[in-house]
């Protein structure tokens, strides 16, 4: 095969933002949908060890302990409530071709960031700082004496937990723009209809699975 | 090597060629040439082109000699598709425009 040559100076720049927040400029398709896949089970895996539920599409919350298939459940009800519309919107608004296999799985891929979130949870501080304020909101008793390192920790893993969520939902909308191909007021506006309808759907299908 | 101009610099419109000449025997053609909708587009968007046709038309071979994903080379060449409408088009008001 000829050499190509270096025509897209641009759009192949492969500097460390591009990497952080539009990966999806270099990975898409089969690539992406598989480590998206494992990134999920990988989440899952490490929410189990941590009990941390990630139960709707932006949701973390650390739980009640459940077994594995619950977390592996929750993660591919998360991905698929949100590349389902994404995928149907794109079908609609967009004038190029769009593949399914790109928007599924881009969208995998851009749940990474929740990896870090359930490494991020698994200390057993967290938990016993969350238990001690859910006993101070409800006025029931307190076990066991307040922490400052717990609550450091706790502290700690709540900041680490809003950026990561700021970030996958920055992650998702660049995997919704390139895999569509859908730019400016259409993209943005389809997104966040798709967000919401997929947290509300994901959350419903989560409680039926888990009552 | 320069650049061919496209665009006039004062008005912004379509330039046009009005000589050639034959660098080997200097003989000079004078006239009024359109330039071909190619040229209308950037030096890297005609790269692009090339680099297209030298992956045979197929856009997974683009990604992959370019390292980046299906759809950002799918995306560019929808780009590319747009502004040469856009060109083609604005060629045919101009034509109907003047007799």
């Amino acid at each position: 095969m000829n050499e190509v040559n270096d025509s897209s100076k641009t759009i192949s720049d492969r500097g460390l933002i591009q990497w952080l927040f539009n990966p999806f400029r270099f990975v898409a398709g089969y690539k992406a949908l598989l480590l998206g896949l494992a990134i999920i089970l990988i989440s899952a895996l490490f929410g189990f060890l941590g009990n941390t539920h990630f139960d709707g599409v932006l949701d973390v919350h650390i739980g009640l302990k459940a077994p594995i298939w619950c977390f592996f459940a929750e993660g591919i009800i998360n991905w698929l409530s949100l590349a389902i519309p994404l995928f149907f919107f794109g079908l609609i608004v967009s004038h190029s071709t769009v593949r399914m296999i790109d928007v599924f799985g881009t969208q995998a891929l851009s749940r990474w960031p929740h990896l870090i979130t359930s490494v991020v949870m698994l200390p057993e501080a967290n938990r016993r700082f969350g238990t001690y304020l859910m006993a101070r909101f409800t006025l029931t008793t307190v076990s066991g004496a307040f922490d400052y390192a717990d609550m450091c920790i706790f502290i700690f893993a709540m900041i680490v937990v809003v950026f990561m969520i700021i970030w996958m939902v920055a992650l998702m909308y660049q995997a919704y723009a390139v895999s569509c191909n859908i730019k400016g007021a259409r993209a943005i506006i389809t997104f966040i209809v798709s967000i919401i309808g997929a947290e509300a759907l994901s959350k419903f299908l989560i409680l039926l699975l888990l009552r | 090597m320069k650049l061919l101009p496209t665009m006039c610099p004062a008005c912004n419109s379509q330039l046009k060629a009005k000589s050639l000449i034959c660098q080997h025997c200097q003989t000079e053609i004078q006239g009024e040439y359109v330039l071909p909708i190619l040229t209308r587009l950037s030096p890297e968007e005609q790269l692009f082109i090339l680099d297209f046709i030298k992956s045979s038309g197929s856009l997974k071979e683009m990604a992959r000699l370019l390292r980046l994903s299906y759809p950002t080379v799918r995306n560019r060449l929808d780009e590319i598709i747009e502004r040469l409408q856009e060109a083609d088009k604005s060629e045919n008001t101009n034509g109907k425009e003047k007799p």
